[in-house]
């Protein structure tokens, strides 16, 4: 990886090992690296602890979207969903399970897998692409169930609410989806278009934002109570303790307050961010990690500064 | 074991509170030069006792020692004073520096180290050592308690290398700072309202405690952030002034001093964006800084005394102990003589030299307050009563200066105003017995009045104050009216002896409406 190619990598997405201790994450050139967080987080961590313990092209196109589920890690790139055992990438086993593609209209474009998200009600994995649709993949049995048609172009976020069973997607025509069906579109940006690139949801909230400000909605009433000031288009949030925790445009990360106060907005190495994870799965090494439009990782062990930096 | 300390710390408290104020309150009530050889033995046992106590645990009792000897010696006394500037490098702040001395997982048998704090349940309970529960930035961690090493010595600073890494740390610190801001205002407020509810008392520590698990809470605290800001800010006063027990290869390049001050800036932001009250307590720390220069100057200075010794002050105390003495003294005795005072006004009086009404200096009021109040010193006739009525004060300042031109032997006042000695006269008719024919009105006159008067005698009356009595008394004395009149002028110039002047009649004649007969007496 020559110093050019660094220079324009970005960090698509990011996914924490069951155990916790290892951070996958995935970038523009079909690469994944593998981090060990115990490593970097121990007292006597040095630059090359924050280096990847493993590094391998996982597929042709960038990795938008990476996702843990049973001891698997499922990556998608280029219109193909493939899984790799943890266990195997942590004794640096490259060897994919297994890789399917859903079915697409036509066969000469293959279009992107923007997002994923896993069911685990009935042990499924959904899948938003470029081709407009949303498609369920059975994991026991490796087999697509079904597709949720519905938006008029492709989709940029999944997210499902597990206790209704319904999938929500967002796409760049704007509109989130229930289950297909069609819910308002809103609190428009008009300058920076109307594309939904974050969907996340918390039981009856949600949150959403790209184009138009993020926003936050009541589900069962589907009404928007709040709205956040944040300039520029979030590409992703999450819900944490009582704060909504928010990354897009911008170097820092967005610290909001449920009522639609913004708290503080933290600095941070990339110029532009993508993804934001926060490892639940350990809580020594309960960090948040943020990773964007360059090749480094932050790594925040307090959520209000940045403590060190993860590299490729 | 551990009541023991507690009482033990309880006792020497109590104890330390009554010996301290007891010597204080002697010490007090003592002029300082007798203590003599006194002094040397509390000074001893004051040094011992400082010596026996730990200032991590008797620190309150410590600082009390502390102060009393501080208010032992006057402030000009060489051996109370830091001349040197010298720094405590024994304040050395412990952390840990590498896995082996982490506090995770520490046997009972390891030694404890000083300022350490040491979560209990991880001593020597379990076998195997608990796991930490929350990441640690050790990195930060590391770098910023180095830094107490920078502010126990800063003499360091200025080697460049020990400067480059106390640069490189202070920023990323500083980076931490600015981006961990604190302003969870809603919960702050509501600690320091449950502070001051339960009567809180000032939590001091007498050394930094520098476990890992507390740096995130040590960050979040805002009495912390103010501690080492201004850590900073000392450090940077003593590196930029001027001290004279520096050493010459102490100095600081440009890069220095330049990056010194873009921080110091940026320390004062810092400590402005810090709740509660951040503007004011930066405020006052600039303040308080500012101060310590003064102080700084004095110790270069070799610290002079503050008492101030001045010869022309003795001299001009000595000049007389007693004030009201030399109040009295015969070369304080301003008040001019009366022909010195009056000399010009006199001159002017006279007639020969013409000098217009306007320009007499008697116009002057000024000049006319000082006249009157060297008449009432130094001249009678400012006691004299008179009948005269003085529109102005410069119209009676020209009668007593023609009064007092007559006494004074060396000025000329031949030609002055005859009405004036009319006056004069007039105002001397209580020493000597007037015999003036022209004053007194004559019987002739009195029945020239009479006979014009007539019936209308009882309207003069009442003008010449007749009681009521005497009214009654002429009329019954005589039914003719003109011989009524004749009685009331004659019991009129009887009652009034040497006052029954032709003016008095006048007057009382004019103000009854006999103008026509005013005017022939006073033609008369």
């Amino acid at each position: 990886m020559g110093p050019v190619e660094l220079l324009h990598m970005s960090v698509f997405s990011q996914s924490f090992s069951p155990c916790g201790r290892f951070l996958a994450a995935g970038n523009n050139y079909g690469q994944i690296a593998l981090f060990s967080l115990s490593a970097a987080l121990s007292p006597d961590a040095t630059t090359r602890s924050q280096k990847p313990v493993l590094t391998f092209t996982a597929h042709d196109g960038p990795v938008f979207s990476l996702v843990s589920a049973d001891g698997r890690l499922l990556s998608a790139g280029n219109g193909e969903v493939s899984a790799w055992s943890w266990s195997d990438l942590i004794k640096k086993n490259v060897r994919a399970l297994w890789t399917r593609r859903p079915k697409y209209k036509s066969s000469l474009e293959i279009p992107e897998i923007n997002s994923m998200v896993l069911q685990p009600r009935d042990n499924s994995l959904v899948i938003g692409g470029g081709d407009n649709n949303v498609h369920i993949l059975d994991l026991e049995h490796g087999v697509f169930k079904s597709v949720l048609q519905g938006h008029s172009d492709y989709v940029h976020c999944v997210s499902v609410r597990d206790r209704e069973s319904e999938i929500l997607s967002g796409g760049e025509d704007g509109a989130v989806r229930i289950n297909s069906r069609l819910c308002k579109v809103f609190c428009a940006r008009p300058q920076y278009g109307k594309w939904i690139s974050c969907l996340t949801t918390d039981s009856d909230w949600m949150l959403c934002g790209g184009g138009p400000s993020l926003s936050l909605w009541h589900l069962r009433s589907l009404s928007p109570t709040s709205t956040f000031p944040l300039t520029g288009c979030q590409r992703q949030a999450a819900f944490h303790q009582d704060m909504i925790l928010a990354v897009g445009d911008g170097a820092s990360v967005s610290h909001c307050l449920l009522a639609g106060e913004v708290k503080a907005q933290i600095p941070c190495s990339p110029q532009s961010l993508n993804t934001l994870q926060l490892n639940t799965n350990s809580s020594e090494h309960q960090v948040l990690t943020v990773g964007g439009s360059s090749s480094h990782i932050d790594v925040f062990t307090n959520l209000s500064y940045r403590a060190f930096s993860l590299s490729f | 074991t551990e009541k023991k300390t507690t009482l033990d710390q309880a006792l020497r408290g109590v104890l330390g509170d009554q010996i301290v104020s007891t010597l204080l309150t002697a010490i007090i009530l003592t002029p300082f030069i007798l203590l003599g050889r006194t002094t040397l033995t509390r000074l001893s046992t004051c040094a011992d006792l400082l010596r026996r106590l730990s200032k991590s645990q008797n620190t309150v009792f410590c600082g009390r020692i502390q102060l009393f000897l501080a208010r032992l010696f006057p402030l000009s006394e060489k051996s109370g004073l830091n001349l040197q500037s010298q720094f405590n490098l024994e304040n050395i702040t412990v952390f840990n520096k590498n896995e082996q001395e982490s506090t995770f997982g520490q046997k009972p048998a390891e030694e404890k180290e000083d300022g350490m704090e040491v979560e209990e349940g991880e001593m020597g309970e379990d076998d195997n050592p608990a796991p930490c529960s929350i990441p640690i930035d050790y990195n930060l961690y590391r770098k910023f308690w180095t830094l107490q090493d920078y502010f126990r010595n800063p003499v360091q600073c200025y080697d460049k290398f020990s400067w480059m890494t106390f640069l490189k740390f202070s920023d990323e610190t500083l980076a931490v700072f600015k981006s961990y801001k604190l302003d969870d205002m809603q919960a702050s407020k509501r600690k320091l309202e449950e502070l001051r509810a339960s009567g809180g008392e000032h939590v001091y520590f007498a050394k930094f405690l520098t476990s890992e698990k507390l740096m995130d809470l040590q960050l979040s605290d805002s009495n912390f952030r103010r501690h080492i800001l201004l850590q900073y800010l000392i450090l940077f006063q003593y590196l930029k002034g001027q001290v004279k027990f520096k050493s010459s290869s102490c100095l600081l390049n440009d890069d220095q001093t330049t990056w010194i001050e873009e921080t110091t800036k940026l320390v004062y932001q810092l400590l402005k964006e810090i709740p509660p009250d951040g503007d004011k307590f930066g405020t006052m720390l600039e303040h308080i800084l500012n101060t310590e220069e003064n102080w700084n100057t004095w110790k270069n200075e070799g610290c002079p005394s503050f008492v101030k010794e001045s010869d022309e002050l003795t001299r001009l105390w000595n000049l007389n102990q007693d004030n009201m003495e030399a109040c009295r003294s015969e070369s304080r005795e301003f008040m001019p003589s009366l022909d010195e005072f009056f000399a010009e006004a006199i001159e002017q009086a006279d007639p020969a030299n013409m000098v217009e009404a306007e320009y007499k200096v008697v116009r002057n009021p000024n000049y006319g307050w000082r006249a009157l109040r060297l008449l009432s010193r130094r001249s009678p006739h400012f006691f004299q009563p008179t009948n005269q009525k003085f529109k102005s004060l410069a119209d009676y300042l020209d009668s007593m200066v023609s009064k007092l031109a007559k006494e004074l032997p060396d000025i000329p006042s031949e030609e002055i105003k005859t009405g004036e000695e009319d006056d004069d006269d007039n105002g001397d008719n209580l020493l000597k017995d007037s015999n003036d024919s022209d004053k007194i009105v004559t019987n002739q006159q009195m029945d020239d009045i009479a006979a014009k008067l007539g019936a209308q005698w009882k309207t003069l009356a009442s003008h010449l104050e007749m009681k009521a009595a005497e009214l009654r008394e002429i009329e019954t004395d005589s039914e003719d009216v003109e011989m009524q009149a004749k009685l009331l002028l004659v019991a009129w110039q009887d009652r009034e002896g040497s006052q029954a002047t032709v003016e008095n009649l006048v007057t009382a004649l004019t103000a009854a409406g006999f103008s026509e007969l005013a005017d022939n007496l006073n033609e008369a």
